[in-house]
């Protein structure tokens, strides 16, 4: 409630504050998880393109599923986030937890469109087909119209606690849709293949390797964007405010 | 082949600094209005004193 105690301080109070918050460029927070990010990315991209062996069948298109993976599994953890502070919120309303939803959808939808293109480059050299309407495919497409439906909903009804709580309550339902496109490839026969890590010699391990650190890649420059869209969200709030008070 | 995977890769990329660029003149843009609604604010304050 940081922004919020400064708002409610004395009006002098509050123009200070919004000119220190209007001064300040980066937290250290994003210093460090920027860093962090160019770090594992920079290693990520070495492993995938020099150390991990080119597929036999596949061959060089094999390396696009290095970053498809990753950047789904951004996408659906952003909603899993979501829900996670859609349920916290609608018990305990706090105004930052709307901030971190939002930020985390705005992150989460960018993520999701990658996946979905790089998921279509990928298919068409290997099913002949930039689009097949599998049960995987078809559940993360529902699941990125979820995504566009939240922004457009918290866009046409501002900044409200009606449209926090709106929001929490879609964050809540489209997480539904998360365990739903893990699983489907286990309980529908489609063209999408199936969960290769962590099962017994389906990959080299050079490959497991690489798959990993472009996760933790990814969760890191996930977790950069997220704190950037954060800080957008407070200050676009205070700014409201001031407005406001102008007015 | 290896036209598909350097599709990909610049797709990627570009999705991810077409993003960032967005959010930081989003912030840019947020920041300036912030310090002039500030500046506005003080004005009004200062004529209220006097």
């Amino acid at each position: 409630m940081a922004l919020a105690k400064q708002i409610s301080q004395t009006t002098d109070g509050h123009v200070v504050g919004g000119q220190r918050l209007a001064r300040r460029r980066w937290p250290l927070v994003s210093v460090i998880l920027g860093v962090l990010t160019a770090l594992t990315m920079s290693l990520s991209i070495w492993l995938i393109f020099v150390y991990t062996p080119i597929d036999a069948l596949q061959g060089e298109t094999q390396r696009i599923l290095y970053f498809h993976v990753p950047t789904a599994w951004a996408g659906m953890l952003s909603f899993v986030i979501m829900a996670g502070l859609g349920i916290i919120y609608l018990f305990k309303p706090d105004e930052r937890l709307d901030w971190l939803a939002r930020a985390s959808a705005e992150v989460g939808v960018v993520f999701l469109t990658i996946t979905l293109i790089l998921g279509a480059t990928w298919g068409k050299p290997i099913w002949g087909a930039w689009w097949v309407w599998d049960a995987r495919l078809t559940a993360t497409l529902i699941l990125w119209f979820m995504y566009v439906g939240y922004l457009m909903l918290r866009s046409y009804m501002g900044r409200t606690v009606e449209s926090a709580r709106g929001g929490a309550v879609i964050g809540i339902i489209g997480a539904i849709d998360v365990p739903i496109i893990y699983l489907s490839v286990n309980w529908w026969r489609g063209q999408h293949p199936v969960t290769q890590i962590g099962t017994q010699g389906a990959l080299p391990p050079q490959a497991v390797l690489t798959i990993m650190v472009a996760l933790v890649a990814f969760t890191l420059l996930y977790a950069f964007m997220m704190v950037q869209a954060y800080q957008l969200q407070r200050l676009q709030t205070l700014a409201q405010r001031l407005r406001i008070q102008v007015e | 082949m290896q036209t598909y995977l350097i599709a990909a890769y610049i797709i990627a990329w570009l999705g991810v600094c077409i993003y960032l660029v967005v959010l930081a003149m989003r912030m840019r843009g947020v920041r300036t209005e912030l310090a002039a609604v500030a500046e506005l604010v003080r004005e009004q304050l200062e004529q209220k004193e006097q």
